[in-house]
């Protein structure tokens, strides 16, 4: 596989980032797509050394175990249960007739949902895949991405049942064939090109700058790649800014390196700053210099985040609100779904937060909360992703449960549901 | 290479159709019972496998036994002989099976475990923290397998899936565990856990 860094054309560099660059690569170049080993150090760390990923279950959560009567919203919204018994649920997209599509990770399903008589049905529309976290729509067609793969499903809308054979773009885009962190989170920008993330294949390490740790952005057919952002470690949701059109990311920070963090982060590609360097794996959260992965000057030339987002709190889906349904002072506010974390001894987030922005920075507050227990340190239930509907309603998905909330505004005359 | 034919794998019988169900007609639901006879044929009747290869799955976390007959279902773990006993597998007789095999107890297999390279495993194993995820122990929990008492050959055949191919279903954190590994670290990691 050659490396795509060399096909990359026309893009602004951020002038910093080539002075980094030049000062951090000193070793010989790696070959294409080959990242260092794994440089964590658990035992520097301090941590509980028993602190492991929990685990997703790939089997049906029964209704009633559901936890939506534990979910806390501010005044005036309601929670309901929209949708259930698709385990592993995460991404979403709409297609233009209204079916929402959703991606999973490890179950390897895409879902399709459809309203009937205000009643769901879900149906299991691909299977076998390679966690297929990466789904866009556009023009009718349904783009699927799993670990280094994209399909291309045409009038997807018209063969629910039967979604046939799809058009395989996998070496037109020719991602990298390492797997971890390269669950893909996609999604088409106002430029109508399909952005992609490619994550760090490690905790930590050196990476190859010109292959991972990036967001790219592609013309719908796989030609013409771009690289947007660099040094991210792994991004896996992206929105842009209703009014200023630039493009947010949430990014999660690495692991072992305390509890206390460094913390995940929300950051901003501010326009005209596309290829700039956002750290990975020199600089972490707000100017932490890496324990490990040791360079003079770590932060020197690198974009410092707009919102710390908390200590391994993997912040995943964002999505800007600009519906009608929700009170005025939630215009152009993003949503942010954060599935709590695994690397860390008194467990955090299992929530969805906003942020407001104003210029490069955004301050973030609680909005669905509830689903952590902090004086048992469980959890219920896993916010990954939110969409809005076309009523203006938010759908947040629950992967722990295989579930999604439809979360309505009923005014703040209303009883707390 | 990459081609939509990997999408929908047609189901492929070869040797194991001969075990099929051996008490069960072919057109009823075999009996819980009837699928544990068919299973012990490969994976041992008492959940420690004698062939080579093949895993035991005695004592394995019910999550992880219920998570891996789900992903061999669903295609995402293709695994050639199992593709029968579970492709008609629902959820609950997915997790009375993982149920029957989580309470059997492990047993090393027959294989000799070479306490040189064991002692140079668990060096390895220090530095990768192997006991982080799979506990001190190595007999796993939740969705994390047991490794100690597992059949090395399985081991080392399992752990170079890890390193060299996008292993299908996996976790991806395994590959990361085992990312730049030589084949010799990894021998010594399986006799390293066998012998626990
Ligand atoms: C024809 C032989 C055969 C039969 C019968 C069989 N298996 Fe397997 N099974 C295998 C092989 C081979 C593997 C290892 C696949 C690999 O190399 O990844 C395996 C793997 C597994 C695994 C994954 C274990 C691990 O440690 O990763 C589970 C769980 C499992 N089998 C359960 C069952 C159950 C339950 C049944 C009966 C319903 C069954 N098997 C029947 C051959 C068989
Ligand atoms: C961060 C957690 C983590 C670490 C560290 C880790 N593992 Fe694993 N390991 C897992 C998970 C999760 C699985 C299940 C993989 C899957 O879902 O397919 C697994 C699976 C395995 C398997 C497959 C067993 C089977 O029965 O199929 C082996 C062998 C294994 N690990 C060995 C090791 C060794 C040796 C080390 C240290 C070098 C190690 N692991 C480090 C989490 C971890």
């Amino acid at each position: 596989m050659t490396s795509p860094s060399l096909r990359r054309s026309g893009f602004a560099v951020a002038g910093t980032f080539a002075l980094l660059a030049a000062a951090s690569f000193p070793a010989a170049a790696q070959p294409p797509g080959f990242s260092k080993m794994d440089l964590t150090k658990p035992a520097a760390s301090g941590q509980d050394a028993k602190l492991r990923p929990h685990a997703t279950p790939n089997t049906v959560t029964p209704g009633d175990k559901i936890p939506v009567d534990k979910v806390k919203l501010p005044r005036g919204f309601k929670a309901e249960i929209w949708s259930q018994g698709h385990p592993g649920a995460r991404t979403m997209v709409e297609g233009a007739k209204g079916t929402i599509f959703m991606g999973t990770r490890l179950i390897g399903r895409v879902y399709a949902i459809t309203n009937k008589d205000g009643k769901r049905e879900t149906k299991v529309l691909l299977q076998g895949l390679t966690q297929p976290n990466g789904l866009a729509f556009k023009d009718g067609a349904l783009y699927v991405l799993a670990i280094n793969r994209v399909l291309r499903y045409d009038n997807i809308e018209d063969k629910l049942d039967n979604p046939g054979q799809p058009v395989e773009l996998t070496d037109k885009f020719n991602l990298p064939d390492t797997i971890h962190h390269n669950w893909k989170y996609a999604a088409f920008g106002p430029d109508g090109k399909l952005y992609i993330q490619v994550g760090a294949n490690c905790n930590v390490c050196e990476i190859n700058n010109g292959t991972h740790g990036q967001i790219r952005r592609y013309n719908p057919d796989g030609t013409g790649m771009e690289i947007v952002a660099r040094g991210v470690r792994n991004t896996v949701g992206f929105d842009w800014h209703p009014v200023t059109g630039e493009l947010w990311f949430t990014d999660n920070g690495r692991d072992w390196a305390g509890n206390a963090g460094p913390e995940d982060e929300l950051n901003r590609v501010a326009k005209g700053q596309e290829g700039a360097f956002y750290g990975f794996p020199y600089c972490h959260a707000n100017g932490v210099p890496d324990p490990d992965v040791r360079i003079p000057n770590a932060c020197r030339g690198v974009v410092l985040p707009a919102a710390l987002t908390g200590p391994h709190s993997a912040g995943l889906g964002i999505r800007f609100y600009t519906g009608d349904m929700f009170p005025a002072r939630y215009k152009n506010v993003a949503f942010i779904a954060r599935r709590g974390s695994w690397n860390r001894e008194q467990k955090f987030g299992y929530d969805v937060v906003i942020a407001r922005t104003s210029g490069g920075k955004a301050r973030l507050s609680p909005f669905l909360t509830g689903l952590l227990d902090e004086g048992k340190n469980e959890f219920h239930g896993r916010p990954t992703y939110v969409h809005q509907m076309k009523d203006g309603s938010l759908l947040v998905s629950d992967e722990q449960n295989g579930a999604t909330y439809r979360i309505s505004y009923q005014g703040r005359t209303a009883k707390k549901k | 290479m990459a081609s939509a034919r990997r999408l929908l794998r047609p189901p492929v019988l070869g040797l194991a159709a001969a075990f099929f169900f051996p008490a069960a007609a072919a057109a009823q639901t075999p009996t819980l019972a009837e699928r544990i006879e068919a299973c012990g044929a490969c994976h041992g009747v008492d959940g420690n496998s004698p062939m080579e290869k093949i895993p035991s799955l005695a004592g394995q976390p019910e999550l992880f036994i219920a998570n891996q007959l789900i992903l061999m279902r669903e295609g995402v773990r293709p695994v050639e002989a199992m593709t029968p006993f579970v492709k008609d597998l629902k959820d609950d007789t997915v997790v009375a099976l993982a149920r029957h095999y989580a309470a059997l107890q492990p047993k090393p297999s027959g294989e000799a475990a070479d306490p040189a390279l064991a002692a140079r495993g668990a060096e390895i194993g220090k530095t990768k923290r192997c006991d982080s995820c799979h506990l001190p122990t190595l007999a796993g929990s939740a969705q994390i397998p047991r490794i100690g008492k597992q059949r090395i050959d399985y081991l080392i055949h399992s752990l170079k899936q890890f390193r060299d191919s996008p292993h299908p279903g996996a976790d991806t954190i395994m590959s990361g565990a085992v990312a730049g590994l030589s084949d010799a670290d990894l021998a010594a990691l399986a006799h390293y856990a066998a012998a626990r």
